[in-house]
């Protein structure tokens, strides 16, 4: 292992090494105090920056397409195989980059905002599993192993926007949320065995496998679900403004910066297949016009400065959707990076924005002057009511996914409880439940 | 070198004797407890050291039941550790061990049936409803008519000595499945698992339940015994587990009683496992192997912490509200989590790995059906996860004042378990290099003889995770 490997291994491993020692401390008893956490984080994500920094060097001195780290297989059985493989090759540097450079700035950030706050070290030990499961997706040489780093993104993500966990509303969004990404990362798991059943690998380091038109349209079907879930895009857009509970940094380095460009990053990295498939680069085209659209329109009807920005991030990566159906790989990429900087520093402000327009209001000597006239207004009234409405529901999508879907499983739900309780004698007045809950047979508390 | 056939039965007695022990001296007995478990531990290592080809499933599994109860006993809270609970956790351990190790077809049965004695007995472990009695009544009838007709068919009664033979036929066959159909609670016969859990104290129900008899039928009984019958006719037993697995996850997402939750995801779960054994793929047979080490050590540790929290905070509790003990027990609080999510492939942990073998193995083997697993795990992601929002997260509780979070006794088992679940998942191959599914016991039947595996096209892989016989058959 060359030192560009070993850099390479070391920008993944360390947050996770990060969360590890601390979390395994805290479960035996032990509680770090603010300036330890804080210190090491800034330590530890210095560190990968320079490690980085050595990788890039590494590939320009050379010219090498990548710097890639084997491990051989994590497990095996038979002919199917999990090979552990890193990668940081020129399109998963900058999303690495941008990992480590938000996510220092973020635990530098935090460190004053979230200051005596309740959960400091819970949101340190959150955000350093976030950076390890992003890097692990992002250097992933397999979809494999891309699937391991994007779970641990969304579970870091939920317990996030449940991190203010005495207010009900958090949580029950926070549920929400997990339950969208688990569904539609089912997409993920069938699209990564349908390419381990088809290639007999799910590595791309020497490439992305060839298969038949069929094929590659079902798997990049199947990975636009999961793509399109992860960015919140449209069927799926209800979960974000949902996700805004959380703290604001982490906010913004999830619906701003990271998480929210994860499902970019995927497509990005099929990209030639989705070249191959007109249906699945069409549907791409056709679902990022429609989230941008739907963002900037539930965007301006958005009442909360966190959930416009997170609608204003929506509008942006369904246009970056846009450029990676119509094959514009490298100003995609572009687009990410400087998209994910700037939303970031928004989201940040955010909860000085009211000072910060103070501020300008001071700098302009009075009221900042209207923009101009609106556009909506060339519309008649009752469409612009009806649009309205539209976008103050959040285009109905949560209303639609709670109508067609939740509740028709609840309903299910309840139809099996009523079927398993057949034949049982149930408890008819409030004296029996107690007489009832009292019968309690050894090892049960009755003794 | 010490004899494994010694090892094993001093791992096998090492509890019953204790569990006299505990009734007739009635002190220490958790400490007696612990000892017996601590020696069945060992004396099991002993013998899987020295076991090799079909003797290695069962060698297996002994230490892992021998594990989970030293877990159970340095578990159960101060309130259950008394003389009939713990004679009764040994009692099933002895048992259970015994019919892991055995080879004889009526040692087998005597050990199936001993394991749920305590569970009728309704001052022992014996639920509040009838169907677990009648669950595993039915269970325990079914073997003894399918043993019964292979002693008069077989004329033999060594598992080793029937392999093959189909011994009784289809009707030995059909009771066999309708044991492990009432044993293992696969649908329609499944609600007597929740009752038993809900009904029943929690930690001895849930070592019943880790014993996974049923599945252990399937490897150590029915697919050696009826290698054509089972190529025939399990992918119906293989529907019946996905529907199973599904019907619990669906039924899971309403429920509000914590114990009943956590048997459904057992439940769902478990049956992925038999979803696995019967794909007759390597890769769906070692991921089921796998993950019977995941949902062991991962339901075992949800059903204690569940136990601990019930006996620190009442055992009204409910899934309807959030209840906040987060605030009061952090630790447990991330034990549940982690456990919780161990059980449903969350990264980093031994599920992961398990999942993704048994998602690959049975899509490989029923393309259509075997749809239904992922979407059954995701179901019960969000089950567990509403679990435990709604038991540790939420407003703080009042209206006690100091309550203990996990005591040290707790927090290091609770800890050896976690770092199990998570050690392994990083280092997943020391526990499939266990599974001895290897080429050798490979049926060379090729896809192309399963018409539902054309749906995807013709397949560059050739005989990749081909139909398998079972650990050691010929």
């Amino acid at each position: 292992m060359d030192f560009s490997q070993a850099s390479l291994l070391f920008v993944v491993a360390a947050p996770g090494a990060v969360f590890a020692t601390f979390a395994l401390l805290w479960l035996l008893g032990w509680v770090p105090n603010e300036r330890a956490v804080s210190r090491i984080t800034g330590l530890t994500f210095s560190a990968c920056i320079l490690a980085l920094a050595v990788i890039v060097w590494t590939l320009v001195s050379t010219g090498a397409p990548a710097v890639m780290v084997a491990f051989g297989n994590w497990f095996s059985v038979h002919d199917y195989h999990f090979p552990l493989v890193l990668m940081a090759d020129r399109l998963s540097l900058p999303f690495l980059g941008l990992t480590v450079v938000l996510s220092g700035l973020i635990g530098q950030f935090s460190a004053t905002y979230l200051h005596r706050e309740h959960g400091f070290l819970r949101f340190f030990l959150l955000l350093h599993l976030f950076a390890f499961g992003s890097l692990l997706a992002f250097a992933a040489g397999s979809f494999d192993l891309l699937v391991a780093g994007w779970e641990m993104v969304g579970i870091t993500s939920v317990l996030l926007i449940a991190f203010f966990q005495q207010r009900p509303a958090p949580v029950e969004n926070g549920l929400r949320v997990f339950a969208v990404y688990r569904a539609c990362d089912i997409g993920l798991l069938l699209g990564v065995f349908a390419i381990n059943h088809w290639a007999g690998t799910a590595s791309f380091v020497a490439g992305l496998p060839a298969f038949t038109g069929t094929q590659t349209t079902i798997i990049c079907l199947l990975l636009l679900i999961a793509a399109a879930g992860k960015a919140a895009q449209v069927p799926f857009s209800g979960w974000l403004p949902r996700a805004m509970e959380g703290p604001t940094p982490s906010s913004a380095i999830f619906y701003g910066a990271i998480s929210i460009h994860a499902g970019a990053y995927l497509l990005l990295r099929v990209q030639p297949w989705l070249a191959q498939s007109p249906l699945a680069s069409t549907l791409v085209i056709v679902i990022g016009a429609v989230t941008a659209v739907h963002g900037t329109i539930v965007g301006r009807a958005s009442a909360d400065a966190k959930t416009s920005l997170a609608y204003a991030s929506l509008t942006q990566v369904g246009v970056v959707f846009v450029e990676i159906g119509m094959g514009w790989k490298w100003i995609a990429v572009a687009h990410i990076l400087g998209h994910a900087t700037v939303r970031t520093l928004q989201f940040l402000r955010a909860p000085s924005m009211l000072h910060d327009y103070h501020q300008m209001h001071s700098a302009f000597g009075g009221e900042i002057s209207s923009t101009g006239s609106r556009l909506e207004e060339l519309l008649p009234e009752t469409v612009q009511l009806w649009i309205y409405r539209w976008a103050l529901d959040r285009g109905h999508l949560d209303t639609i996914l709670d109508r067609f879907v939740i509740h028709p499983l609840i309903l299910l739900s309840n139809v099996f409880a009523r079927i398993d309780s057949l034949g049982l004698h149930q408890p008819t007045s409030r004296r029996e439940k107690v007489v009832l809950s009292m019968r309690s047979p050894a090892g049960q508390g009755g003794d | 070198m010490l004899d494994a056939g010694l090892m094993k039965s001093v791992a096998i007695s090492a509890p019953w004797f204790a569990a006299i022990l505990t009734a007739v001296t009635r002190r220490q007995v958790r400490a007696i407890g612990f000892l017996a478990a601590f020696i069945s531990v060992v004396a099991s290592a002993f013998a899987l050291r020295a076991a090799t080809g079909s003797e290695l499933l069962g060698e297996t599994l002994m230490v892992l039941f021998s594990c989970l109860t030293v877990v159970a006993m340095l578990m159960l809270p101060r309130r259950d550790c008394n003389p009939p609970t713990i004679a009764g956790i040994l009692f099933v351990t002895g048992f259970t061990l015994l019919g892991y190790s055995t080879d004889n077809l009526l040692v087998l049965l005597v050990a199936w049936i001993s394991t749920t004695i305590p569970f009728f007995v309704a001052r022992w472990f014996g639920a509040r409803t009838w169907r677990p009695r009648v669950g595993l009544l039915l269970s325990s009838v079914a073997l003894a008519v399918a043993i019964g007709l292979i002693a008069v068919n077989g004329h033999a009664m060594s598992i080793n000595e029937l392999k093959g033979r189909s011994p009784g036929g289809m009707a030995v066959f059909g009771f066999l499945v309708l044991a492990l159909i009432f044993r293992k609670g696969i649908c329609p016969a499944h609600a007597w698992v929740a009752d038993a859990v809900d009904g029943g104290p929690a930690i001895p129900t849930a070592l019943l339940l880790n014993g996974h008899f049923g599945a252990f039928l399937v490897a150590k009984l029915i697919v050696p015994l009826f290698p054509h019958a089972t190529r025939d006719l399990f992918p119906v037993l293989s529907y019946l587990a996905l529907a199973t697995a599904l019907y619990v996850a669906i039924r899971a997402l309403t429920e509000n009683s914590p114990r009943r939750l956590l048997a459904f995801l057992a439940l769902s779960q478990s049956a992925c496992i038999l979803a696995g054994l019967e794909s007759r793929t390597a890769e769906g047979m070692t991921g089921a192997f796998v993950h019977w080490f995941v949902v062991t050590a991962s339901t075992m540790g949800l059903f204690g912490i569940l136990r601990l929290l019930e006996v620190r905070f009442g055992e009204n509790l409910t899934a309807s509200k959030h209840l906040g003990l987060a605030e009061h027990a952090p630790r447990l609080a991330v034990f549940f989590v982690i456990f919780g999510l161990a059980l449903v492939g969350l990264p980093g942990t031994l599920s992961f790995c398990s999942q993704d073998l048994l998602i690959h193995g049975t899509l490989m083997s029923h393309p259509l059906t075997g749809l239904l697993l992922p979407i059954a795990i995701a179901m019960n992601a969000v089950s567990i996860f509403r679990l435990f929002t709604r038991l540790f997260l939420g407003k703080r509780r009042t209206g006690f004042t100091v309550m203990a979070d996990a005591l040290p006794r707790e927090r290091w088992i609770l800890t050896v378990v976690v770092l199990f679940v998570v050690l392994g998942g990083l280092f997943p191959n020391a526990i499939v290099v266990l599974v001895p599914v290897s080429s050798d016991a490979v049926e060379p039947v090729t896809y192309s003889s399963r018409p539902t595996i054309q749906m995807f096209g013709s397949s560059s892989r050739g005989a990749k995770g081909v139909p398998i016989t079972f650990w050691g058959t010929p």
